[in-house]
């Protein structure tokens, strides 16, 4: 574990994603000669200058141009080195699927996808800059896992966990600044292992992204009406967390996916899925952004209209129990 | 200049190739073959495998090869035809084209260990992949060169040119696309679908260009080849290479209705009939 991503937790809460994952790329360059850095006309963005001005010759601009963007980097990966192509979550699954499917995912290429400002984070400017669909859109390309980390110390060690990892990866980044911190010290952090959060019996959240702070909100809540919950933070919604799964179907009453995302496809999509082969599996509820555009409005405002704050959520799960 | 040995070589193996491509498509049956663009390219892809580039069929992964990348994975049969002249694949398994479990699909499917390096079929990702894998070369201080046959139609992709741009930023010149300019694309001529000056578009994009007027041609081909290999001159280079589509079949050459499609028994007597006859003359 890096000492120095445990103390920069305080600036990387208050900076939000785009910080901890362009200070955790630097920090990996740092140790791995094989790794690059790529944008798309993105790199102040992307707070990748720092990058850019350290490894000049292991970063590239490829302009507006999201397509390339991922083919540049499956050549790359193809001769050996380790590519980080950092883009909009808004733009980069969704325009590049096709160069995801066929150069990245078919050809088992070592490229880390990260999207930025993932679900609705880009608030005011509108639903063009909403990333609601890009985990649907990887989840159904073979060979990639899809990570949604919770806070600042889950990015940097998912980051960290994607150098030692074979095939592609896609890492959807959603707690701006404010990015809540849920995990204060080090833990153990692996690709495909979701981690027990807290104990419950009665209702469990499995949450993934930034939302596992309002889905905790909402657990405290709920104990505190009596109502035993558990919280699941599902890091990696592919591979799915199946043992973790088993046991929350044979132990809790009531499940409540939750995720900045739409209902079709992200995380409820994925544990829906599996629940499929069980006859005795515990009703499903899925907290999403819904099957819609969006109306215009900053963060709080979308997390607010689409359900998705701890109060929101506890009500939402009290009810459905 | 490129000898006499060398051009005979590339002459015969052409040859010996365009019955492969026959065969196989042959084989296919129903299936079909994409006979055309393959059959354009037979020259460029075997003055590449038996002329100019560095690569050991007994090494197939070797870190100083050069590498080849068929963007226009359409055109398969010639990149399998000069696998198997090669010795990279069997005549057993060049014989399993297309058949069901094969690992040579209608379009290439990566396998380094049988000389494919890039999968391709949806049209101009292959050429962007190359881009990168010249730029990894220099990254790493690699002397080896990067080919990418690119077809005439594929220019239509918009990732061709979000890819020709940045070759030139990152001064790839270790990198040489050879467009096999066929002037017949799927659904008609490139006059027809989408008429531009082909030349001038990679002349704007910055990239180092020569026009070859006979890319059926294998000493024309040799040269522009050799000459763009020893270029350091800091530009991505790109041969625009004028072929026939259908080259060396008459009833395909030029043809509209032999981009892909199969072949029945008395067309395929007719072609290797022709084949065996340019063999004598």
């Amino acid at each position: 574990m890096n000492k120095a991503a445990l103390d920069k937790l305080q600036e990387w809460s208050e900076k939000g994603h785009r910080s901890v994952q362009a200070d955790t790329l630097l920090m990996l360059a740092a140790e791995h000669p094989e790794v690059v850095a790529l944008s798309a006309d993105l790199t102040p963005t992307a707070r990748l200058v720092e990058f850019k001005e350290t490894y000049p010759d292991r970063f590239f601009d490829v302009g507006i141009a999201e397509q390339n963007l991922i083919d540049f980097s499956a050549g790359l990966a193809l001769e050996g080195l380790r590519p980080f192509a950092v883009g909009l979550a808004a733009m980069v699954p969704m325009r590049p699927a096709e160069q995801m499917r066929a150069a990245v995912g078919y050809m088992k290429a070592n490229v880390t996808v990260i999207g930025i400002e993932a679900g609705v984070r880009f608030g005011p400017l509108g639903n063009t800059h909403y990333a609601m669909d890009d985990i649907a859109v990887v989840r159904a390309i073979p060979n990639f896992t899809v990570i949604a980390p919770s806070d600042p110390l889950s990015t940097h060690k998912a980051l960290y966990a994607c150098i030692e990892h074979e095939g592609p990866v896609y890492i959807r980044l959603t707690g701006g600044p404010g990015y809540p911190v849920m995990y204060p010290e080090d833990f153990d952090f692996q690709i495909g292992k979701a981690i027990d959060y807290r104990p419950g019996s009665d209702i469990a959240f499995v949450s993934s992204g930034s939302l596992l702070a309002d889905a905790v909100g909402a657990a405290d809540i709920l104990e505190g009406k009596g109502i035993s919950t558990r919280v699941v933070d599902m890091h990696t919604v592919k591979p799915l967390d199946t043992e973790m799964l088993d046991k929350v179907f044979a132990e809790n009453r009531l499940v409540v996916t939750v995720e900045e995302h739409s209902p079709f496809g992200g995380l409820g999509g994925a544990v829906a899925e599996y629940k499929a082969g069980f006859a005795d599996a515990p009703k499903q509820i899925i907290a999403s952004l819904g099957d819609k555009f969006q109306k215009l409005g900053d963060h709080k405002f979308l997390m607010k209209e689409n359900g998705l704050t701890a109060p929101d959520l506890a009500a939402l799960a009290e009810t459905n129990l | 200049m490129a000898n006499t040995e060398t051009i005979d070589l590339i002459n015969d193996k052409s040859a010996l190739m365009r019955r492969h491509v026959i065969e196989m498509g042959y084989r296919a049956g129903g299936r079909g073959a994409h006979f055309g663009p393959a059959l354009s390219s037979i020259e460029i892809v075997a003055s590449l495998f038996f002329g100019v580039m560095s690569h050991d069929p007994k090494n197939p992964t070797m870190a100083t090869r050069d590498r080849f990348v068929q963007s226009k994975g359409h055109a398969c049969l010639a990149l399998y035809s000069a696998l198997g002249e090669a010795g990279y694949i069997t005549q057993e398994q060049m014989a399993t084209f297309k058949a069901d479990g094969s690992f040579l699909a209608g379009h290439p499917t990566r396998n380094p260990q049988y000389g494919i390096e890039v999968s391709s079929g949806t049209l101009g990702n292959g050429f962007a992949v190359a881009c990168g894998m010249a730029k990894a070369a220099k990254i790493k201080g690699e002397d080896h060169k990067v080919f990418c046959l690119v077809g005439d139609g594929e220019c239509n992709e918009g990732i061709i040119w979000e890819a020709a741009m940045n070759a030139v930023k990152y001064e790839l010149d270790n990198l040489i696309a050879i467009i096999d300019r066929n002037f017949v694309q799927l659904a008609g001529t490139t006059k027809d679908i989408m008429d531009v000056d082909v030349e001038a578009l990679w002349r704007a994009a910055g990239w180092d260009v020569l026009v070859l007027e006979d890319g059926n041609d294998a000493a024309g081909l040799l040269n522009a080849l050799g000459q763009m290999k020893e270029s350091g001159n800091g530009k991505p280079h790109v041969i625009i290479a004028n072929t026939t589509k259908g080259k060396g079949i008459s009833f395909m050459e030029g043809s509209l209705n032999w981009h892909a499609r199969p072949m029945n028994k008395d067309q395929y007597d007719q072609a290797i009939a022709e084949l065996e006859n340019a063999k004598t003359t």
